[in-house]
């Protein structure tokens, strides 16, 4: 899979296409050859003063004299902010339910409470999977389920966008 | 390693009503810390400045490497039992660098009772020994003391692992070839005669150290013979003529002197090469931990929000993150060493069981340190559970766990009920250490449930007797048991019985750990193997 690093904004991608006998690299769609030395890196035949530094999640490397700052894409992420998530909440163990904090046709925000459940003594608060809109409440305050039972439903993300934009 | 992404809304209200909660639970426990160190009678005090003596503290602080940590143990053992008069249980001990070298330090408390030892005294200097022996850490005495406190001598004198055990374990020690001294500051009488008399190296200070097996009082008592504390077992004697102490003292700091200069020509105990990396701190701030850690114990919270506030850089490689998930498994860092953590993200199930034994297998075999962040409530039970071998699933993760050769590490974070406790390396499972959290609560079972199941008890003895149940008799049996049980399931109450080493501020439990696992990297590591698991 290609690496995916941000620069400036833009966001570059980078394969490796061969290790040996000289390591090549595909950047943005083109080939280019690069050997790597103490304080220097060759491009194509030609070599840029090189140094890299890093804190944190930074990453910043000096090339030629100027300096740049490069930061890695998550991959899993950028997943996640573009699915955006599951239609339903299920229970993680069996239980009761002790509260709902929602309504059927609620507005909910990701990470936002729904429902508390209790189970083996335990409180545990289940959230909305992504931002969207109470469909149905399966299981109402008092009413018990299975591990894995769905207890609130989401309306569809299609239809949810839908209502969104409309 | 990927760094965990918080979901904790540190301007929400949950969150500042939780800090607001655990601030006040954590300036408790402060409170009574700061009295167990310091609160003492004037009269006791007095007492000491008069005999030219230092408070066991500032002896601690003039031994101890300037700067470095000090990471003390048990701090408020004791502080439930025997009406509140044995703080710290009259005795101080911890782990600190003396000429650059890392050593346990025990001292006694003249300033209570004489330095009398209660039992709980004897329990906490039997474990300090004991962490000694686990952790091959060099042990230096700071004796000041008259004895076993008599009117309890039952309780400290004669069982297994009660006085005798101290005398024990510093033979064993020796045997092991760590290293031992003794600075008599002051009386060390009896049974305690024998901490110098079995340390390496022992400093004795000229005219308030005495060592004898029967002071001048007994001595009278038993044969007539009358003489004086000096002649009887003073510095002097015991440097010139018994050979029973090596070196005479001018004064407690010239004690301390001499005793950093022995340490410093201690070879050191090579550790073993645990996989580390340069400490980088967490990139949540651990004062956060006070908006997480729930103001209910009821209260379900995310233990990865935990572990990104004591980890190096809140970088934690999650093992089977979609398996399981009520145990949290995964590799991180603390202060650079290289660990395997696991935590409690709800009730043990069977795959959740199956996966931390698996884990543990695999800490053990990549010979990475154990950390365990309890906060359980058991394993599932039910029909479903039990037909599935929820039983034999948690037999597996006690057998990966009690076998483990990696030294093993547990902070109770907030609940340990049930046989969830031994899974998750509760005291019995002989972690080199384990640390408690404040509002931390420890039992077979919460209060309510023990109350009502002894209600149903009472139920069904009345109608057994034929009669008719009393409301006022079972709501009284209910309450009394529950606030009996809320006593009990205290961290206080666990702490003062030392069912573990001592009682941490949740932000120092980054700092703990990390002392801790430098410790134990100085034992070796332990036998590899397990005994059969029921498949």
């Amino acid at each position: 899979m290609a690496l995916q690093l941000r620069l400036k904004g833009r966001e570059h991608s980078i394969e490796i296409v061969a290790r040996r006998p000289e390591l090549v690299l595909r950047i943005d769609g083109v080939e280019h050859r690069v050997a790597v030395m103490p304080g220097a890196v060759m491009l194509d035949g030609r070599a840029y003063l090189f140094d890299e530094g890093v804190t944190g999640d930074r990453h910043f490397v000096r090339i030629d004299g100027r300096t740049f700052d490069l930061e890695a894409v998550d991959p899993d992420l950028e997943e996640e902010a573009a699915a955006g998530g599951l239609d339903v909440i299920r229970a993680p163990m069996p239980g009761a339910v002790v509260s709902l904090a929602k309504a059927e046709g609620d507005q909910v925000r990701r990470g936002e409470t729904v429902l508390t459940i209790e189970s083996m003594k335990l409180q545990t608060a289940l959230t909305a999977p992504r931002d969207g809109v109470i469909e149905r409440i399966v299981r109402q305050e008092g009413q018990t389920f299975d591990k894995d039972e769905a207890v609130v439903l989401l309306v569809p993300l299609e239809e949810d966008a839908r209502e969104q934009t409309s | 390693m990927k760094r965990i992404r918080s979901m904790i809304d540190t301007a929400g209200a949950e969150f500042r009503r939780n800090t607001e909660h655990n601030r006040r639970v954590v300036a408790e426990f402060r409170e009574k810390q700061e009295a167990a160190r310091h609160k003492r009678p004037q009269r006791d005090l007095d007492r000491l400045s008069k005999q030219g003596k230092m408070r066991p503290r500032e002896r601690i602080e003039k031994l101890l490497d300037p700067g470095t940590p000090f990471l003390e143990l048990s701090s408020l053992a004791a502080n439930m039992a025997y009406g509140g008069e044995s703080p710290s249980a009259s005795s101080i001990v911890g782990i600190g660098v003396v000429s650059g070298r890392e050593v346990l330090i025990r001292a006694d408390d003249p300033s209570v009772k004489g330095g009398a030892w209660y039992p709980l005294t004897a329990k906490k200097i039997v474990r300090a020994l004991d962490i000694a022996m686990e952790n091959r850490l060099p042990v230096i005495h700071l004796c000041d003391s008259a004895g076993g406190f008599l009117p309890l001598q039952a309780e400290v004198f004669p069982d297994r692992y009660m006085a005798g055990r101290i005398f024990r374990n510093q033979s064993i020690l020796s045997k092991m070839g760590v290293k031992q001294l003794s600075l008599v500051f002051g009386h060390c009488t009896a049974g305690g005669a024998y901490i110098p008399g079995l340390s390496d190296y022992s400093v004795i200070v000229r005219g308030t150290g005495a060592v004898f097996l029967g002071g001048p009082p007994l001595v009278k008592a038993a044969t007539g013979e009358e003489v004086t504390v000096e002649e009887l077992g003073g510095a002097d004697m015991h440097t010139s003529v018994s050979g029973t102490c090596d070196y005479p003292a001018r004064s407690e700091e010239d004690a301390i002197r001499i005793g950093r200069e022995i340490v410093a020509q201690w070879d050191q105990e090579r550790k073993w090469d645990c996989q580390r990396e340069a400490p980088e701190a967490p990139a949540y701030d651990p004062v956060e931990l006070y908006g997480i850690i729930p103001d209910d114990i009821k209260k379900q919270f995310d233990m990865r929000e935990v572990i990104a506030r004591i980890v190096d850089g809140s970088r934690f490689h999650e093992y089977q993150p979609n398996y399981g998930k009520t145990l949290i498994c995964g590799y991180a860092n603390i202060w650079g060493f290289k660990v395997g953590i696991l935590a409690n993200n709800g009730v043990l199930f069977n795959d959740s069981s199956l996966k931390g034994a698996h884990f543990i297998e695999l800490c053990n075999q990549n010979a990475t340190p154990l950390v365990f962040l309890q906060n359980i409530t058991g394993y599932m039970i039910g029909r479903e559970y039990e037909r599935q071998g929820i039983t034999k699933d948690g037999a597996k993760m006690i057998m990966a766990q009690s076998c483990s050769r990696v030294p093993k590490f547990t902070v109770m974070c907030n609940g340990s009920f049930g046989a969830g406790n031994y899974g998750m390396c509760g005291r019995a499972f002989d972690g080199r250490f384990l640390f408690s959290w404040p509002n931390h609560q420890i039992g077979v079972m919460g209060g309510d449930q023990a109350a009502k199941t002894l209600v149903d008890v009472k139920v069904s003895q009345m109608k057994r007797a034929g009669q008719e149940p009393d409301q006022a008799v079972l709501d009284k049996v209910y309450e009394d048991t529950r606030k009996a049980y809320l006593e009990q399931l205290s961290a206080y109450y666990s702490t003062s019985e030392l069912w573990d080493d001592g009682i941490l501020d949740p932000v120092d439990t980054r700092n703990a750990l990390g002392v801790a696992i430098s410790a134990s990297l100085n034992a070796p590591l332990g036998d590899s193997g397990y005994g059969v698991f029921r498949f």
